[in-house]
């Protein structure tokens, strides 16, 4: 059992319009383990969790989620194992912060939310420090606490793997700390998660494994190669010449080689 | 039309022999649904919603026994007629529940009507009426002798059997004095304008037909249709050699005659549009329906009948159907 | 603290509108059913002898055959149609929705129309099924791909609501003027036609599509989030969407079909419980059905006493609703989504 994966990708093929997106991409992600996607604007990133998702159906391939098909699984089976969070736009919803959060209950109380639902929605506010938030209508917030709503809401319905479509969005820059702190928990507390960024550095300060897409393949990007290689790979991957710098304390920084303009 | 003879002759037969009053010769008279309605004594309190058929109840001499008026009576070109046949209408203190369109039940079931008359388009009301037990006469009409059954059952219901069968010897006798005048002329053919709008005509199965047949002249829509709106290019080529309106609060002659395009009408160049001047005095939804013919036989053969005086005048003729002499 | 303002809540969602009924059973345009009258015939229910010159027997017809029906069916139409404008908001996430945008008026009047003209069955019978064609072809235009796009649901009820206009008129137009009168009352509101009959004809799917959404009313809070978002938490969104929609059909044809076209109830009546009670739907949903007959019940109670001649409640709501909605037009955020 020890090396079942989390999420399994089985020679994933995807077209849309005929353009092939993904090309038999096969990869595996082990339970636990957080996993941040890199590549360019359309190269198929959003496609792929739509895919893994369940939203979008693969054109040929299989994605197997801990060991089982992901076409066999119910509506409410599927979302107790996978969490998708979409790119989010800011809304004015008149919806208030818990009754927002509180909808991630959905597959434990079909009808009506239970005293365990409410509690559970209070833990996830506390946990994310949104409590304060907690009676104000979602549209009064600001794009960044929309989207730390969002993800409270995402953790109320406890799943075992999070997909995450940009997480960093709208966040300022204590949020993107708060949010790095939490990805690194949750891991540790066994959640797998996939999230695309677009912040190479942050990437890799943060995660344990970096998959980048480009052409249609996915490849995994070793932090402990040399700074040389990285830098080469990141350009192609980007199509764009990357500056890897390092901190004092060895975190990396990417830039774009603004020299080269 | 078989079996509505059948309902007719009934209706007569039943009324005819008796006028004894004895508990098992019942009021029975077939309405123009089909439904037999029967009363052990004539209803005394009856509510009229059809303008029309009130006219009858007062031509019969019903007075007493009507209850409620149609709400129309009470406007501007009907009220000063009314006024004259009944002092609760003059006073504005007859209940008018409602009209032709519109019935308020509540206010209809306070007045305690024995009786109903309303017309058979008006289902849903007619159920709601009927709910309540209150027996519903409903009204449809399509031809003048649509009119007369009407008077005829009117008259049965309400005990006055006899003036009924006076009045429609009357509107028989005058009815004659019209065909021997205009025999022997050549027909006009004559267009009949709705307030509607000036291509809203009537058909051959209308009482507008029948109408223009009294007064001798033909109608130059030959459709079946009892209502219908025709082409403008249609009436052009019927171009008929008169045109008479219905009464009309939007258009005078005058503004027809000058309708573009209708310039090159026969009507219309030798100004033969007639505008029949009275709602109440013309309505051929009733025995006045002598009245509107007798203008347009005077319209369309202004020289046969300039030397005729058998024909009624106006007021005579409402003296003759509503018996005004006899109010007051 | 909290579960006695909730029992307080629920008491005050059934107190208000008995008492609102009751006042309404005491109101009319005739003598026989002031308050002496229905005190009278209380008395006489009860044993006592009718007092000379009373008609206690009339007044009991008054009151359980002409104004018991009427107030009913406006509370049950006032509430139908708020609580589908609620639902329907929700599913297209878009507080200008309301269900008339799938075409049913428009529906339900030609199919009323059609019946007045011809009467080929029973204008209610037809205007129901007409109601629900009209959806049911804004679905059959919606649907792409064996799946429903929403803008294409809202771009098909205006062609739908345009065709079956265009129908309308053409019946009008070939009806005489006494059968286009009754089509254009019957257009305007009919609730001074009701009767026992047609309020159970009514509450059959009226009440289904009522009962359904408070059902399901919670799940309109995750609908409202959008698509994405109600099928991550495990929702089935087509589905569960097809639902909600018939279930809306079901409450706003039950009720136009008896009651006519009653206008922007549909739409201010959420719009107005959302300032007091948030967009919640475990709140908002009973709210907007209890406020919505309240509202049409107040209307027509009005409507009924105001002068010899009614004015149809359909008229009335729309007067009152067109300045209502212009006001929260101005002070409310509009849209939710992006």
């Amino acid at each position: 059992m020890g090396d079942v994966k989390a999420i399994q990708l089985d020679k994933l093929s995807f077209s849309y319009h005929r353009e092939e997106l993904l090309k038999e991409v096969s990869a595996g992600l082990s339970p636990g383990s957080l996993n941040f996607l890199l590549g360019r604007n359309g190269c198929g990133k959003s496609t792929l969790l739509r895919l893994i998702s369940g939203e979008l159906k693969p054109t040929s391939g299989d994605i197997r989620i801990f060991g089982r098909s992901l076409h066999t699984l119910g509506s409410i089976e599927r979302a107790s194992m996978i969490g998708f969070l979409p790119q989010h736009y800011p809304m004015q919803l008149p919806l208030t912060v818990e009754e927002v959060v509180l909808t991630g209950r959905y597959r434990f109380s079909r009808l009506n939310p239970s005293k365990e639902d409410f509690r559970a929605t209070l833990a996830v506010l506390e946990k994310l420090e949104l409590l304060h938030l907690r009676t104000r209508n979602l549209g009064e917030l600001s794009g960044g606490e929309q989207q730390m709503v969002m993800i409270a809401r995402l953790l109320a319905q406890e799943p075992r793997i999070l997909l995450m479509d940009e997480p960093l969005l709208h966040l300022d820059l204590s949020n993107q700390v708060r949010l790095a702190a939490l990805l690194k928990t949750l891991g540790k507390e066994g959640m797998t998660i996939l999230a695309v960024v677009h912040d190479p550095g942050f990437a890799m300060a943060v995660g344990s494994n970096i998959l980048g897409l480009s052409n249609g393949q996915v490849e995994p990007i070793r932090q402990d190669d040399p700074d040389s290689l990285l830098t080469s790979v990141l350009s192609r991957i980007y199509k764009t010449e990357i500056d890897i710098h390092r901190m004092a304390s060895g975190i990396p920084f990417v830039s774009v080689n603004l020299g080269a303009l | 039309m078989a079996v509505f003879s059948i309902l007719l002759f009934t209706a007569c037969f039943r009324s005819h022999p008796g006028e004894t009053d004895s508990p098992g010769d019942a009021i029975v008279v077939e309405d123009f649904r089909g439904e037999t309605l029967s009363f052990s004594q004539p209803p005394r309190r009856i509510v009229c919603l059809i303008e029309s058929a009130l006219s009858a109840l007062y031509m019969l001499g019903a007075d007493s026994l009507i209850a409620g008026v149609p709400q129309s009576v009470y406007k501007a070109d009907l009220y000063p007629w009314y006024a004259r046949l009944d002092v609760r209408i003059s006073k504005r203190e007859m209940p008018a529940p409602g009209n032709w369109d519109f019935v308020s039940l509540e206010s209809l079931a306070a007045i305690k009507p024995e009786l109903v008359i309303i017309w058979a388009e008006q289902t849903d009301v007619i159920e709601n009426i009927e709910r309540l037990g209150i027996p519903v006469y409903a009204v449809m009409l399509h031809s003048f002798e649509d009119v007369h059954k009407e008077i005829r059952d009117l008259g049965t219901i309400t005990g006055r059997e006899e003036r009924a069968r006076e009045l429609l010897a009357f509107t028989e006798a005058q009815k004659k004095t019209f065909r021997r005048q205009i025999s022997g002329e050549d027909r006009q053919r004559a267009y009949f304008m709705w307030s509607q709008g000036v291509l809203e005509t009537s058909g051959s199965r209308s009482t507008v037909e029948e109408l223009f047949q009294l007064a001798g002249l033909e109608n130059v829509v030959k459709n079946q249709d009892e209502h219908l709106v025709i082409n403008k290019e249609t009436l052009l080529s019927l171009d008929p050699d008169l045109i008479i309106m219905w009464y009309n609060e939007k258009l005078d002659p005058a503004d027809v005659m000058t309708e573009p395009g209708f310039s090159q009408m026969k009507a219309i160049r030798s100004k033969r549009v007639y505008e029949l001047p009275s709602v109440f005095a013309c309505d051929f939804w009733t025995l006045k329906y002598l009245n509107a013919a007798r203008m347009v036989a005077q319209w369309a053969y202004p020289e046969a009948y300039s030397q005729n005086d058998s024909l009624l005048s106006e007021s005579h003729l409402m003296d003759s159907l509503y018996q005004f002499h006899l109010k007051r | 603290m909290h579960l006695m303002k909730r029992t307080f809540s629920i008491l005050l969602l059934i107190l208000v509108p008995v008492l609102l009924a009751t006042l309404a059973m005491f109101i009319g345009p005739s003598g026989e059913g002031g308050w002496e009258s229905v005190l009278e015939w209380i008395r006489w229910k009860t044993g006592s002898p009718a007092d000379a010159g009373t008609h206690p027997e009339l007044t009991g017809l008054i009151l359980w055959e002409i104004r018991f029906p009427r107030i009913m069916l406006a509370f049950l139409t006032g509430g139908a149609l708020s609580l589908a404008g609620v639902a329907m908001q929700a599913i297209f996430r878009n507080p200008l929705a309301s269900p008339y945008i799938l075409g049913m008026s428009s529906g339900a009047a030609f199919g009323a129309a059609l019946a007045l003209a011809w009467g080929f069955m029973p204008p209610q019978a037809s205007a129901f099924l007409f109601a629900a064609l009209a959806t049911f072809l804004c679905y059959l235009i919606a649907v792409r791909k064996k799946k429903l796009a929403v803008l294409h649901l809202v771009l098909g009820g205006i062609i739908v609501s345009g065709i079956f206009t265009a129908l309308l008129t053409l019946v009008q137009y070939l009806s005489d003027p006494f059968k286009l009168q009754t089509i254009v009352h019957w257009t305007m509101g009919n609730l001074h036609n009701a009767n026992n009959t047609k309020l159970w004809t009514s509450l059959i799917p009226a009440g289904i599509g009522v009962a359904g959404i408070l059902i399901f009313r919670w799940r309109l809070n995750l609908l409202s989030l959008g698509d994405q978002e109600a099928r991550s938490s495990g929702m089935n969104v087509p589905v569960q969407r097809g639902l909600i929609i018939l279930l809306a059909t079901l409450a706003t044809s039950g009720a136009i079909a008896v009651s006519g076209i009653i206008g922007f109830i549909d739409l201010i009546v959420p719009h107005m419980v959302r300032m007091v009670t948030g967009a919640d739907h475990r709140k908002l949903a009973p709210v907007s059905f209890v406020a919505g007959g309240c509202l049409l019940l107040v209307i027509d109670t009005l409507s009924r006493i105001l002068g010899s001649y009614e004015i149809p409640a359909g008229v009335i709501t729309m007067l009152i609703g067109a300045p209502v909605f212009i006001f929260i037009l101005k002070r409310s955020k509009i849209v939710w989504g992006t």
